[in-house]
């Protein structure tokens, strides 16, 4: 069985990529932060029973941020050659959207429109 | 390791094959196993015609009509015309773009070996208590109902070959994002991998559901749950949106790869460049996107309501014009060009006419109000032989003369090419033109026989004519392939004279690891334009050195065979339980069944846990060894 053949990397790559590290590393963690933080507002919106009708929207659109936030900052989706990736994902979601909707109505519902 | 000079016992060749993740070697597993089906489903299609051919006829009973109607479409549709195109997808796309493989070689072998397993068990169904019997599309209350083991031969079968479909799809996407030779941007690519690519695109988003319903379905047949049981509290509708949501892109996932074999063709025996590439691209992606967003017009009858239909009437109409884009950019490819009639430009030439006769019937239908006529009746019939028979089958039978040289370094005989491609047009047309007005005249599809004495007589006769022209015509195919491989007259590189693409810069046969170095791409028909500018030789984009190609592994067969002995026990588990559906309820038990389930998934997995856990880092081709392979070629000359 052949080895795989690799380089040793040169110092000052090494340094930029320990650099590029370190610079994730903070995002991850103020990204992450702000979703504790986010998390926490909708929990807290929950507790101090504000009226139904401004809660529901609010924690609707914090998920929808959350949700932002877990594609770009924690499933790599800002990272260049990620275009393709992020296409396909946004098609599929398309598509399983619209599958979505028509189920509710035209089986789920069930009354022809 | 692989070397190809020394001759080979019987034993090793089949050993080799078993064992092979070379993208060119399981083109050619795809074609043979793919053929046999298509033979089978042609078989099938005969018995149809033959039991149709006069009124009363009880050449088959109703009973076995059924099941022979199933297995022909539910073959010819996931076990012929797929792994066929995939045999050409694989055969080209890696030697368009410049790799020396696909992205997951052990996966491509992987696929391969699911379908053949799957279609195998599929048609083992005839031997073991009955084929299914309720269409292709097995809609649920029919498939529920279906007495004995027929359904489940069905469900199980085409899950198995669905997963080797999703497993090619996925790499096919792969290859094609990541292994692009430099310079191969995406508007240089081949509309060949283009429309793989879309197709694969597709597969990727279409299979999900289908899987997901024959889930259900398995459910319901064989474990005891009730999706689909109306009297439990199912829907068995929910299994035709599932099932439609994948099967309007599946005919796309068939006709956009056979217009990406009728584009290298129109161009290449043009002698021209393909007219609107662009456009091209850009309406392939369109007629991938669109195909996700009108499956519902295979249900307009099924009571949606008037909004619901006009919607997806409408979305079915828009696609007419990405379509209707193509058809003028091959005609105007064609237009002008110096044109050599082989027997592939001539099935080219001969789909142009016969798909947009495809495409206006299914416009058509397209006008819900108009389909309540059409629903059901053998309009529908023609309309989709006319667009799978005239576009897709044309497009295999135009892509097997097209690439036979590049798969196999000989040449199909032209005269005897000719010769079934007349016979084939022609029966083809006096097959399925006349069925449009059996339509129109109230004869329904799907029954096992007709009436005298109601007009149908003679345009039934006719049909069946034209079904053993069509018949005949793959018979000198196959005479044809036979003389060649017994013949086994090399040709050298770029054997038609005006390849294009980078695939005919190759030596005949190609070596297995295809370019001794990747080469530079510097344009759309990248082989053209070193022909034209520069001496005919690809520029290499790297030195000679060593490189890297994967091992040869068995898992893949071992992996495959357990699903298939796990498809046995599921099958038979639910035979003569209490709280079975009635269909098996009656059946003898088999206690043995649960044990031939966890036997197969055990060995499945155990495989499967083999190759995560067991590195196998591939070999090095070495730098002498392609030197010596180049000087060979020089020396046998071209």
């Amino acid at each position: 069985m052949a080895e795989i053949k690799q380089e040793p990397m040169s110092q000052k790559k090494l340094e930029y990529i320990r650099r590029e590290r370190t610079k994730e590393m903070r995002l991850q963690l103020i990204s992450f932060a702000m979703m504790i933080f986010l998390t926490f507002i909708a929990f807290g919106l929950v507790a101090l029973d504000f009226d139904e009708a401004f809660v529901t929207p609010v924690v609707l659109g914090l998920a929808f941020l959350q949700v932002i936030l877990q594609f770009f900052y924690f499933m790599h989706m800002k990272d260049k050659g990620h275009e393709f990736i992020k296409l396909m994902m946004l098609v599929g979601m398309f598509f399983a959207i619209s599958f979505c909707v028509t189920f509710v109505y035209i089986v789920w519902i069930g009354a022809p429109i | 390791m692989a070397s190809t000079a020394e001759k080979k016992g019987f034993w090793s060749v089949i050993w080799e094959y078993l064992t092979t993740v070379d993208h060119k070697k399981i083109a050619i597993l795809y074609l043979i196993a793919g053929g046999i089906f298509f033979l089978m489903g042609g078989i099938e299609a005969m018995l149809i015609r033959l039991q149709l051919a006069i009124p009363n006829n009880d050449f088959l009973s109703a009973g076995l009509f059924n099941e022979v109607l199933t297995m022909h479409g539910t073959t010819m549709i996931f076990l012929a015309a797929m792994p066929l195109l995939f045999a050409f997808m694989n055969a080209t796309v890696p030697l368009q773009i410049g790799a020396r493989d696909v992205a997951f070689p052990f996966l491509n072998s992987l696929g391969v070996w699911l379908f053949i397993f799957g279609g195998i068990f599929l048609n083992l169904s005839w031997v073991m208590g009955g084929a299914p019997d309720a269409g292709w599309t097995s809609y649920a209350s029919l498939a529920i109902d279906s007495p004995g083991h027929g359904i489940d031969f069905y469900a199980i079968g085409l899950q198995i070959t669905g997963f080797g479909t999703l497993i090619s799809g996925i790499n096919f996407i792969t290859t094609i994002i990541t292994m692009r030779a430099p310079g191969m941007t995406y508007m240089r690519m081949p509309l060949m991998t283009w429309t793989t690519l879309v197709a694969s695109v597709l597969i990727v988003f279409a299979f999900p559901p289908l899987t997901i319903g024959i889930f259900l379905l398995m459910f319901d047949r064989m474990f005891g749950s009730s999706f689909f049981l109306v009297e439990t509290g199912g829907n068995t509708i929910i299994w035709e949106h599932l099932f439609w949501i994948f099967g309007h892109p599946e005919v796309y996932i068939l006709i956009l790869p056979a217009f990406g074999i009728f584009s290298e063709i129109f161009s290449t025996f043009s002698r021209k460049r393909l007219f609107g590439y662009s456009a091209m691209v850009f309406a392939t992606v369109l007629i991938g996107f669109f195909g996700f967003m009108v499956w519902a017009h295979h249900m307009f009858t099924v009571g949606l309501g008037p909004t619901a239909n006009a919607i997806f009437a409408i979305a079915t109409m828009a696609i007419a014009v990405p379509t209707g884009i193509k058809i003028f950019n091959w005609i105007a490819t064609v237009w002008g060009g110096s044109i050599e009639f082989t027997t592939p430009m001539l099935y080219a030439l001969a789909f142009i006419p016969s798909f947009v006769m495809g495409g206006v019937t299914g416009v058509m239908q397209a006008a819900a109000p108009a389909d309540y006529q059409y629903h059901d009746s053998y309009f529908i019939v023609a309309h989709f032989h006319y667009v799978i028979v005239g576009g897709v089958v044309f497009g295999l039978l135009a892509g097997l003369h097209y690439y036979w040289p590049l798969m196999f370094a000989t040449m199909l005989n032209e005269t005897l090419g000719k010769i079934s491609f007349a016979l084939f047009v022609t029966g083809f047309h006096v097959t399925f033109l006349i069925q449009h007005f059996l339509g129109l005249w109230g004869m329904p599809r799907r029954v096992f026989t007709f009436l005298d004495g109601q007009g149908y007589n003679t345009a039934n006769l006719v049909s069946t004519i034209g079904a053993f022209m069509m018949a005949l015509a793959v018979i000198i195919l196959l005479v044809n392939i036979v003389m060649t491989v017994a013949q086994n007259k090399r040709v050298a590189r770029d054997p038609w004279g005006d390849g294009r693409t980078l695939e005919w810069s190759l030596p005949l046969p190609v070596p297995y690891y295809n370019f001794a170095q990747t080469p530079l791409i510097r344009g759309l028909d990248a082989y053209w334009i070193e022909k034209k500018e520069n001496n005919g030789q690809m520029l290499p984009a790297e030195s000679l050195d060593d490189f890297h190609m994967p091992n040869n592994s068995i898992l893949p067969f071992i992996i495959s065979a357990g699903l298939f002995i796990a498809g046995f026990g599921a099958l038979y588990l639910a035979s003569g339980r209490e709280w079975a559906i009635e269909a098996v309820s009656d059946l003898p038990q088999h206690p043995w069944a649960i044990w031939v389930l966890i036997t197969g998934l055990l060995i499945t997995f155990i495989s499967m846990g083999i190759r995560s856990w067991k590195d196998d880092l591939g070999y090095y081709v070495t730098k002498e060894e392609v030197l010596n392979d180049l000087e060979e070629q020089e020396r046998g000359g071209k």
